[in-house]
């Protein structure tokens, strides 16, 4: 199972990708699988354990997603 | 992951033949690229370029000509990238490395020609590949037959020029080679509007010679034992070089290399076999071979091929008063690319040797496309220099399918435990 966040733009993908940097939080960038949607363009895979601290960076910089998913 | 229709249907691209093509990159990148253990956090950016290969990279260029650039799409490391970067122009290295494009390759051209050529093609006439799209020109080289006849073709379809390669090495070559830079000068003048400044083409220069330099210090780093980046990572560097943005893809293998050099001191002594790979180029997302050998006891710690070594080895002066004075630099520089296509070609195989020696590698593999006359025919002088070193070898001769990857592994796992 992976967990991956994906984006409307990459734009928004980058900005969280430099702030999940800044905090220290492992990250990787990975094109989006096909299960999730049929847009290319890229995601971002995180652990588990991350999600909530994730989740309040997005909420708290108000990072534009499309959605936080498990597959 | 943002939406790229809008901006595929106007570079007239066949969209429904291209979604399958999106369709087969996330889980193959996953298979291959993240499956991979201890990899780099640089490495993000370039996973972040994969994510993004028909996407952000495309925009770019349609922005790019939006306000009036152009886009020049080439297929050999002998067309100088100075010349274009100089001239404003973007240029894309086009060889296609998917299985994908063969089907389509081999409607108008001979099923026994090398996958290569038949993938790039393929690409232009079944209008999948938005890079093919977003050219105002391509730009061609005599380098193999194939190649060379593969142009009359793709003329047939989009703006084709050709460059004449010359196919030795004397001092007349190197003379002529220079003549024909000269002309292509011509050409890109024309197609752009603009002149080439000595203080454009002296800047240019020194850009490209930073990117090699930036390739340089990544394999530099992979001569130390165990190499802190895998050989699929370093290829995949030196693909995307062919058509990144090239300030940001210098800076960000900088960053890569800043990291490795860290983390060279921490790692520990394993009992990987270290393997060059010598031969015909790698073109996204050609993986195969680099898959395969790393998935056995093995790293890849060096590439002679044309998306390795001789991509950044030598860089062009930045000596000199005049503009002619710059393009004899340039045509100096290029014409000491090792390529199979000349003759003699006895350059290469010093090169192998003393890049086994640097890189101190158990092995060499030596990577055929199939049909690849020039580098299969150059086999037997590799053969001969590498047995009279004492420097194991195996031929692989192999497409871009995946039928004779059992075979390949084999056959490799048989030869690791030669060695």
């Amino acid at each position: 199972m992976k967990n991956y966040i994906l984006f409307p733009s990459y734009n928004e993908g980058l900005k969280l990708a430099s702030l999940l940097k800044e905090e220290g939080i492992s990250y990787t960038i990975a094109p989006t699988p096909r299960q999730l949607s049929t847009c290319c363009g890229m995601s971002i895979i995180y652990k588990d354990e991350d999600e909530d601290r994730i989740k309040k960076i997005v909420e708290d910089n108000k990072i534009g997603v499309i959605g936080f998913y498990t597959i | 992951m943002g939406d790229y229709r809008k901006l595929w249907e106007s570079l007239q691209m066949d969209l429904e033949k291209h979604d399958a093509l999106c369709a087969v990159l996330p889980e193959l990148y996953d298979s291959v690229y993240l499956s991979q253990e201890d990899r780099a956090d640089a490495m993000n950016y370039f996973n972040f370029v994969i994510s993004e290969v028909h996407g952000l990279r495309i925009e770019e260029l349609n922005n790019h000509r939006q306000k009036g650039g152009k886009v020049v799409g080439t297929f050999c490391v002998y067309v100088p990238d100075e010349i274009l970067n100089a001239l404003g122009v973007i240029g894309v290295g086009l060889c296609g490395g998917s299985q994908f494009w063969i089907e389509d390759g081999e409607k108008v051209l001979p099923r026994n020609l090398c996958p290569l050529i038949k993938a790039f093609v393929g690409a232009k006439i079944s209008a999948t590949c938005p890079y093919f799209q977003s050219c105002d020109l391509l730009v061609g080289e005599t380098t193999c037959d194939g190649k060379k006849k593969a142009y009359e073709i793709l003329a047939e379809y989009t703006p084709t020029y050709v460059m004449e390669l010359p196919q030795m090495k004397r001092e007349k070559d190197i003379k002529d080679w220079e003549e024909e830079i000269k002309r292509f000068i011509k050409e890109i003048e024309n197609l752009t509007g603009k002149k080439l400044t000595y203080e454009n083409l002296k800047n240019s220069i020194k850009l490209i010679n930073r990117k090699r330099r930036a390739l340089k210090r990544l394999y530099e780093l992979r001569k130390n034992t165990p190499s802190p980046i895998s050989g699929l990572d370093a290829l995949l560097v030196s693909q995307i070089a062919f058509y990144d943005d090239i300030e940001r893809f210098t800076e960000n293998v900088e960053k890569l290399c800043d990291e490795l050099e860290k983390k060279v001191s921490t790692l520990k002594p394993n009992n990987k076999k270290r393997l060059m790979v010598t031969g015909t180029p790698m073109a996204i997302p050609n993986w195969k071979l680099h898959h395969i050998t790393e998935n056995l006891n093995a790293q890849i710690v060096v590439e002679e091929t044309c998306t390795g070594t001789r991509y950044f080895e030598n860089e062009v002066s930045e000596e000199g008063e005049t503009i002619d004075d710059l393009i004899r630099n340039i045509a100096q520089r290029y014409m000491k690319i090792n390529c199979a296509c000349f003759t003699p070609n006895e350059g290469r195989v010093e090169d192998i040797i003393r890049l086994a020696q640097e890189y101190k590698v158990d092995g060499v593999i030596y990577y055929n496309l199939s049909f690849c006359q020039p580098y299969s025919v150059e086999y037997k002088k590799v053969e001969r220099a590498l047995k009279d070193k004492n420097i194991p070898l195996l031929l692989i001769e192999t497409d871009y399918s995946t039928e004779d990857v059992g075979q390949i592994k084999t056959r490799i796992e048989a030869f690791l435990e030669m060695i």
